[in-house]
């Protein structure tokens, strides 16, 4: 018997809670809400590419162990290294996370999820600082200005706008027609497409972003005239209606990206942008300037939260005699370093992700992945553990980006023999500690 | 010629779509391409049977092109995929993804398949 349920997307970050399925007992059978991006990520349950057997790499191939084989097999291979490495996490729920940690602390690993080369760069900077965040109710309710840095969310959180740009809120009843947007981009993206006459969009100079805000900085403070010429290619008159809407708008959202991340100087981009967001906030007398990280996996935020909790750290955690300790280095530094004989992946793919020379590093010392597709990773992996689908074959707690936990629903059976990614973790660790 | 590459995200040149496929010569298709202004295939001297050879210090690949003009001129962009991690690098522990520079020339060698790109991370030379 078919039904109908009203579930949440693990798609990406944004955990879209309105997605409706018709499934009987065995299978979903039609999916109604989801965007390109989610129907991908329900797809994936039949998909070719799905592991279904955990494997083992030898001078013969790639050989199926059973599922008891393959455990010894892992814990052997973790007994053996002196210096693992976790890395990933940030598409499993914060349950397995913690568990994640706790192996972590029991064989003093060091361990890293994705946000370290994403948002995490941002967060690190921003504990200095101090950062003004907000949520999807906030600006749903009250933004009437949202500006896009540097990110193409149309094609990376698809139904972000329709979320917070196309909806009424409680302040903003007229919806569209009160909210504005600003693009700052080196190019027009799919997403200046929903951009009106009274919105903005801003072409910019690659790797010029910064001098952008510096200006603004010095213009909304008052007493500055923009040069006649404009600056890195956005024309004086932009650049006056820039400062007129972050100086008249009531309450503003910045979304910032990877563009901003990968400036020519590291890190001095972010810098600016929080300390122009501060000054906004000490010059505005109603409303308030806030930023919304917009990292793409859908618990990237959650693994902050545990590890924070569990660690007093977000990121880039270093055990030793089962205690976290003061660590300056990043996934990308242990890996440049060579300062690892194993790595464990969890439910990530470094290796379409990460520079030929580092992968070339990754791949040369044993790899436990822990996935449940194959990918870049699963091509050069040692030992690979499938798992279930969280959010559709397993449950789990998971945070959407704006930090609002969200419970993830079990739908349908996992293929059989799969476990989900806390079970399998539970497993290794209950081995690890006998 | 001398380009600045960024690597972006598309939602119909995505890896984790073309993963999930995994139809190899499809994922090729997808993600071993660059996207250049049309002012810039001049520039090149391309026809539209040739291929995009892309280098820099760090390593070399070859893609497909699409001209689109909405791109700036000298701008080549590439979706975050295997092909172009072969010109991505690391710069203070942080992955460099946008703004890298890279000669590129038209070639009549086909694109960079993906057992090339697995073989060459699994070989020792760097
Ligand atoms: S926007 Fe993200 S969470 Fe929402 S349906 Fe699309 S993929 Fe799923």
């Amino acid at each position: 018997m078919s039904e109908q349920l009203k579930i949440t997307c693990s798609g990406c970050s944004l955990l879209c809670d309105d997605i409706i399925i018709i499934k009987d007992d065995k299978e979903i059978k039609e999916i109604l809400g989801a965007c390109q991006k989610g129907i991908n990520k329900f797809n994936q349950i039949k998909s070719k590419n799905r592991i279904l057997s955990p494997l083992y790499k030898d001078k013969g191939g790639l050989k199926v162990l059973e599922w008891d084989l393959a455990l010894n097999k892992a814990i052997q291979i973790i007994k053996n290294a002196k210096k693992p490495l976790i890395y990933g996490l940030s598409t499993i729920s914060c349950e397995s996370q913690i568990l994640a940690l706790k192996i972590a602390k029991k064989i003093d690993a060091f361990i890293d999820s994705n946000s370290t080369i994403c948002q995490g760069k941002f967060l690190n900077i921003a504990s200095e600082m101090g950062i003004t965040t907000t949520t999807l109710t906030e600006i749903i309710n009250k933004s009437d200005l949202i500006i896009l840095w540097g990110t193409n969310i149309v094609e990376s959180i698809p139904r972000l706008f329709s979320k917070i740009l196309f909806s009424r809120g409680k302040f903003r009843m007229t919806g569209r027609e009160i909210k504005n947007l600003i693009i700052v981009d080196i190019y027009k993206t799919a997403s200046f497409k929903v951009m009106g006459t009274r919105d903005l969009a801003i072409i910019i100079r690659p790797n010029e972003d910064i001098e952008l805000i510096k200006i603004l900085k010095k213009a909304v403070k008052g007493d500055y005239t923009f040069p006649n010429e404009g600056i890195s290619g956005i024309d004086k008159q932009d650049l006056e209606r820039f400062k007129t809407f972050l100086l008249n708008s009531e309450h503003i959202t910045i979304l910032p990206g990877q563009a901003l991340l990968n400036q020519k100087t590291n890190g001095d981009a972010i810098k600016e942008l929080l300390e122009l967001v501060n000054l906004l906030n000490n010059i505005k007398n109603n409303g308030r300037i806030s930023l919304l990280m917009v990292g793409g996996h859908y618990n990237m935020v959650g693994f902050e939260h545990m590890a924070l909790s569990e660690t007093g750290k977000n990121q880039s955690i270093q055990f030793k005699n089962g205690e976290s300790i003061k660590s300056d280095d990043n996934i990308i530094s242990k890996i440049q370093k060579e300062d690892f004989d194993l790595s464990i992946i969890i439910g990530t793919d470094p290796i379409s992700h990460f520079p030929l020379e580092i992968s070339k590093i990754l791949s040369s010392k044993p790899i436990i992945l822990i996935d449940n597709k194959k990918s870049g990773t699963f091509l050069i992996a040692t030992l690979i553990l499938p798992t279930s689908i969280t959010g559709i074959e397993n449950k789990g707690l998971a945070f959407r980006l704006d930090h609002v936990p969200i419970q993830l629903k079990k739908i349908i059976e996992p293929p059989s023999l799969i476990q989900s990614d806390y079970e399998l973790l539970q497993k290794i660790l209950d081995r690890l500690n006998k | 010629m001398e380009m600045i590459l960024n690597t972006i995200r598309l939602i119909n040149n995505d890896q984790n779509v073309e993963w999930n496929c995994q139809d190899v010569e499809f994922m090729e298709e997808h993600l071993a391409i660059g996207f250049i202004n049309p002012l810039d295939f001049k520039k090149l001297y391309l026809v539209p049977s040739l291929k995009l050879h892309i280098s820099n210090n760090h390593g070399d690949v070859i893609v497909n092109f699409k001209q689109d003009s909405k791109i700036p001129e000298g701008i080549i962009l590439m979706p975050v995929s295997l092909w172009a991690n072969q010109v991505t690098y690391v710069k203070n522990n942080n992955i460099i993804y946008k703004n890298i520079k890279v000669n590129v020339e038209g070639t009549r060698d086909p694109p960079t398949k993906l057992n090339e790109l697995i073989e060459k991370i699994k070989s020792d030379k760097i």
